[in-house]
């Protein structure tokens, strides 16, 4: 099987003139619903590191194709967002289906090594100025280059969490507070731009200097910008660092400092919090659709099934932030 | 409970023992990966076989004084919310929901920061 997929490779590299043997290929564990491939392409005694990501059929309802990834990695790099750079994209009829290679980037994406390895110590400190400017960067774009791309205005998600959580028929009352709550909110600042939408530790890749590339676009869309520094700093995101707001190691201060540096727009702490409880009432729904795929028997898995007892801690967080204070 | 020793938590107990000491080192990295999720999940299920039923009463004690009504189960209580039924400004339903909330991650992972922080 692997043969086959290093033959494909090979020919989908030929189309874009990329010429070498494929070898080494190796199954990284990536996000749960895409199949990540590390590879060399060597020719003459040179190597090249590089990278396939391509979509498995089991992609959640919010996913987008695995190709249009690329076409949107495609773009953001024209405005200085660091991004792997896309060496060809395969249709999903074509050998490799949905997918696409771009070069691979050293460096680390697994949060808890991020947080933890020595290795990161002295990029942690600017991590957080980096992101807030890297995430500008992508909210700057022109979104008239995605037009691929669905919009989801607050408003229309927030509806679609709620009736996706609805169809589970697993009633929450924390979250039945946290939709009245923030159906109340005025999501209407700012303008619409490019969204990542999971925007983490965990898809950003680190080295000794910080921020590297931004990688697994797969809940990019049309929105409001705001929606991805309200994720990231989300305690869901924190992996354990409960006092560190953004991503478990910097300060909501240093995000916006770096994010204001380059946005359009400016944004202060005020506006971030209402887009953190909305981030963490969408991890608990996106929790409850893993879970069940689970239950359901789509798919039979030990982790999914874990999955769906990990929206009581986005419940305790909404708890936390809406009547206790929480940051 | 008619049944011997050991328990059903003591059973799950020596399955996590187990599967942490003489299989978890065995395994390539993805699959002891895996062994630490089975053990999370047999943890959750242990914690709820030992104090499920008293965290779980806590919270209907509350409820039913609070919705007034015999029928307190967390469907009864999302109706209300959802109805417009229940003052959302109350400090008893906003205290009812932390109860909720601590008592449902007390069984799923006690080691949560949120939960750690708001039981110091």
């Amino acid at each position: 099987m692997q043969e086959d997929l290093a033959s494909a490779l090979s020919r989908k590299l030929l189309e874009v003139n990329i010429k070498g043997e494929v070898r080494n290929l190796e199954p990284l564990t990536g996000g749960a619903s895409k199949e990540i491939w590390k590879f060399e392409v060597s020719k003459n005694g040179q190597s090249t590191q590089m990278i396939l990501r391509r979509g498995s059929g089991i992609e959640g309802p919010l996913a987008i194709k695995t190709a249009d990834e690329a076409l949107i990695q495609k773009e953001v790099i024209k405005v200085g967002a660091p991004v792997p750079t896309i060496l060809a994209v395969s249709k999903n009829e074509e050998d490799l289906g949905d997918a696409y290679i771009m070069n691979f980037v050293e460096g680390e994406s697994i949060a808890r090594k991020i947080l933890r390895d020595e290795e990161y110590k002295k990029a942690l400190p600017v991590l957080a100025y980096q992101c807030g400017e890297a995430i500008a960067k992508i909210h700057n774009a022109d979104i008239n280059n995605f037009t691929f791309l669905p919009k989801k205005p607050a408003r229309d998600q927030l509806e679609d969490l709620y009736s996706t959580y609805q169809s589970f028929g697993q009633p929450s009352p924390v979250f039945e507070y946290a939709y009245l709550w923030l159906k109340d909110q005025d999501f209407s600042n700012l303008h619409e731009s490019l969204v990542h939408g999971d925007f983490r530790l965990g898809n950003i890749i680190v080295n000794r200097d910080g921020l590297q590339s931004i990688i697994d676009w797969e809940l990019a869309h049309i929105g409001n910008p705001l929606q991805d520094l309200g994720w990231f700093c989300g305690n869901s995101w924190r992996f354990g660092n409960n006092d560190r707001v953004v991503g478990g190691f910097g300060d909501l201060e240093d995000l916006l400092k770096g994010y204001n540096s380059i946005s359009k727009f400016k944004v202060n702490k005020e506006m971030v919090k209402c887009w953190q409880v909305f981030g963490t009432f969408r991890w608990g729904v996106i929790c409850l659709i893993q879970a069940y795929a689970h239950l359901n028997g789509a798919i039979n898995s030990i982790e999914k099934a874990a999955i769906g007892r990990r929206v009581s801690e986005t419940e305790i967080d909404i708890a936390d932030l809406l009547f206790l204070g929480g940051k | 409970m008619i049944f011997d020793r050991p328990t059903s938590s003591e059973l799950i107990k020596a399955v996590i023992d187990f599967l942490e000491t003489k299989i978890k080192h065995e395994l390539p990295a993805h699959l002891a990966f895996k062994i630490r999720i089975t053990n999370n999940v047999l943890g959750m299920v242990q914690r709820e076989i030992d104090q499920g039923e008293q965290l779980s009463e806590e919270v209907i004690e509350v409820m039913s004084n609070l919705i007034n009504s015999d029928e307190a189960t967390t469907k009864k209580l999302s109706d209300l919310i959802k109805n417009g039924d229940l003052d959302l400004t109350d400090i008893k339903l906003k205290e009812l929901l932390v109860l909720l909330s601590k008592n449902k991650i007390a069984i799923d992972n006690p080691n949560y920061s949120t939960y750690k922080k708001l039981i110091k």
